[in-house]
């Protein structure tokens, strides 16, 4: 213990401890005040920020996970492997995100294991919960290698690694399936708010506008990641990785625009874009951000191979991706509820909060285990060394 | 369903007298302060509409949103007629509150515990025979109860036998039936009734749901046939290498 320092006092580190001070008094305030004294939900806007962001946007964003892991292992692009544990993780701390969340969205968190043991089979949110459940295991199982690794004794590790191996194959494609079920159903939660969801929003084809948007957002999602560890936690993944990776996301975007356009169309929605309200301003913000200045930025090969330009342009894709989830949980209910919501600072606090402990688990996830090549090696936690990120 | 019960409330004959509205506080051991809107701790109210009053309440649909929606099962349609909520299963997702056409069903924002609320037509009573405290309690019979294809038929006639009346029953046709009813002499949008589906609404979410086998079976079945794929490669590859090795020409083992 001879060995044991205070932590330097970081721009960042003061940053983290601001936020999980904010996030600690919002939770005080949930939990011991309850839901009216720390949220502005109401009747009318019974699912607010914890909802359109926690878990719309938690899940959605964690799709880089299951893309890139079967990218890898099932279709055989051996060229994302370097970056395929970094997508695990992310996929696995933002799931993590998701249920934490659950924990606070809840009216009666205790009762999170209810839908284990009563079926509602006719309630896309049953569906929802148990691919939830399922494929966060299944994160488990895909990123457990990274920890158990480490393990000091051998033969258990040894042990361990080779059944690992033999599973992988199916926990990747089950993973794949269960993500494509509870992506698109994330979406099919609205079909049911017919007559509430603004006609710019709703669509029949919700399900499968979830799954066309979350892939791209997940795929942005882990670029980002990736550079961010490149840029300061001294991991060595080649730019050209990435910016082969980013080639797929505008690909992605046509089609998801395309789709959404034709089905404005057919569904009468159209005549709603261009009149001077909130709802269509906030549409259009949206679409381009996550489709028009993505789509224009990517064709360009000056700015795919610019690692600063690229990351950039993955933060439109992930901002306009959210710009999507809270349009259709929040602004699309505001004219047939007659209520504006806007989330309390503590409902800000407790999502930020919850996110921030993911990016630094993530980020002392890539320090100690071997999650992405480095130009250090990982720090051995096993011995006693003093930590000094 | 067989038999089931429903409730007729006629507009043309409502003197906004709120005894439907004590009653119902009365009998759930409310305070018995008037409140505007349906709250926690008001399952009925009565609205004015100009000189007209429109008494709420949950229509207890055919086939409810709500109960479709509720991932455990807490929402259920009764045989009775009666959508019923079991407290003991909730787990407070509110998406009851997302589903619902009618904006209906409340919540107990205040509380630690919060759970979710609404009339239910009073099925402890009805289940003993008796009938639902609001319609006992109103003078005037402006809301009957009985069963339900002969309050049905009752409102036709009374539709059909007076000119004043708008023709249409408001929860016939709506979101494929109700277990309420409403008629009236004024047409029902002037009286802020929603405008809603003629469907009911769970066929939104069932075709969504019935693409899961389909998502398992092929999507699984053609990633699978893309891994054995791959690995048919690597594996030609592999032995590929090895027989240019052994032949020991140097050949370009990746000559295709």
């Amino acid at each position: 213990m001879t060995n044991f320092r205070l932590p330097k006092l970081t721009f960042w580190r003061t940053v983290v401890a601001v936020i999980f001070l904010a996030g600690a008094y919002a939770a005080y305030a949930r939990f011991a005040l309850g839901f009216q004294q720390s949220t502005n939900l109401a009747d009318s806007q019974p699912w607010g920020l914890w909802v359109g962001l926690g878990t719309l946007c938690g899940v959605g964003i964690s799709a880089g996970g299951f893309a890139i892991a079967a990218a890898v292992y099932l279709l055989g692009f051996e060229r994302y492997r370097p970056v395929v544990r970094a997508a695990v993780l992310l996929s696995f701390l933002g799931y993590l995100t998701v249920i934490v969340g659950m924990m606070y969205e809840l009216g009666l968190p205790w009762r999170i294991w209810h839908p284990i043991v009563m079926w509602n089979r006719r309630s896309v949110l049953f569906e929802v919960s148990w691919c939830v459940m399922l494929y966060t295991t299944v994160l488990s199982l895909e990123f457990s290698p990274s920890l158990v690794e480490k393990i000091p004794w051998v033969r258990l590790r040894e042990l361990y690694l080779k059944w690992h191996h033999h599973l992988l194959i199916a926990l990747v494609l089950i993973g794949a399936i269960l993500s494509s079920l509870h992506q698109s159903f994330l979406g099919g939660l609205y079909l049911l708010a017919k007559g509430k969801v603004d006609p710019l929003w709703y669509s029949s084809y919700l399900p499968t506008l979830f799954y066309l948007s979350a892939v791209p957002a997940g795929l942005a999602a882990t670029i980002m990641a990736v550079y961010l560890c490149n840029r300061s936690l001294h991991a060595r993944v080649d730019p050209r990785v990435l910016a082969e990776l980013s080639q797929i996301i505008a690909p992605m975007l046509y089609v998801y625009a395309l789709l959404r356009g034709i089905d404005l169309v057919t569904h009468g929605g159209a005549g709603y874009l261009f009149k001077w309200r909130e709802e269509s301003l906030l549409f259009w913000f949206e679409i381009a951000m996550f489709v028009i200045a993505p789509v224009l930025l990517l064709s360009q090969s000056k700015v795919r191979n610019n690692p600063n330009a690229l990351y950039g342009t993955c933060a439109l894709v992930v901002m306009g991706f959210m710009a999507n989830r809270l349009n259709v949980s929040i602004t699309a209910f505001q004219a047939s509820s007659g209520f504006y919501y806007i989330p309390k600072w503590t409902e800000f606090a407790l999502s930020m909060a919850t996110v921030t402990a993911a990016g630094v688990a993530f980020h002392y996830a890539v320090i100690y285990l071997e999650i992405l090549p480095r130009s250090v090696p990982a720090k051995n936690w096993m011995t006693r060394h003093p930590a000094t990120a | 369903m067989p038999k089931s019960k429903a409730i007729l409330i006629d507009i043309t004959k409502c003197i906004g007298c709120l005894s439907c509205e004590a009653a119902c506080k009365q009998l759930h051991g409310f305070s018995q302060d008037p409140e505007p809107k349906l709250s926690p701790t008001a399952f009925t109210i009565v609205e004015e509409h100009g000189d007209r009053y429109v008494r709420r309440m949950c229509m207890n649909c055919q086939d409810p949103a709500c109960a479709s929606a509720c991932l455990v099962g807490a929402l259920k349609k009764t045989e009775l007629g009666p959508v019923t909520y079991e407290s003991s299963k909730c787990i407070g997702c509110r998406y009851c509150l997302v589903a619902c056409p009618f904006n209906v069903p409340r919540y107990q924002w205040s509380k630690l515990a919060p759970f979710v609320t609404k009339c239910d037509m009073c099925y402890a009573r009805q289940a003993k025979g008796q009938s639902p405290a609001c319609v006992e309690a109103c003078p005037v019979q402006a809301s009957i109860v009985g069963w339900r294809d002969e309050i049905l038929e009752e409102a036709q006639r009374r539709i059909l036998s007076d000119t004043k009346y708008e023709k249409h029953i408001y929860g016939s046709e709506e979101v494929g039936g109700t277990s309420v009813f409403y008629i009236s002499d004024v047409p029902f949008e002037k009286l802020g009734f929603t405008k809603v589906e003629s469907q009911p609404m769970p066929v939104l979410t069932a075709n969504a749901l019935g693409d899961i086998p389909t998502v398992v079976t092929v999507g699984g079945g053609l990633l699978a046939g893309l891994y054995w794929i791959t690995n048919r490669r690597k594996l030609v590859a592999l032995a590929e290498a090895a027989e240019s090795a052994r032949s020991g020409k140097g050949k370009d083992p990746h000559h295709d």
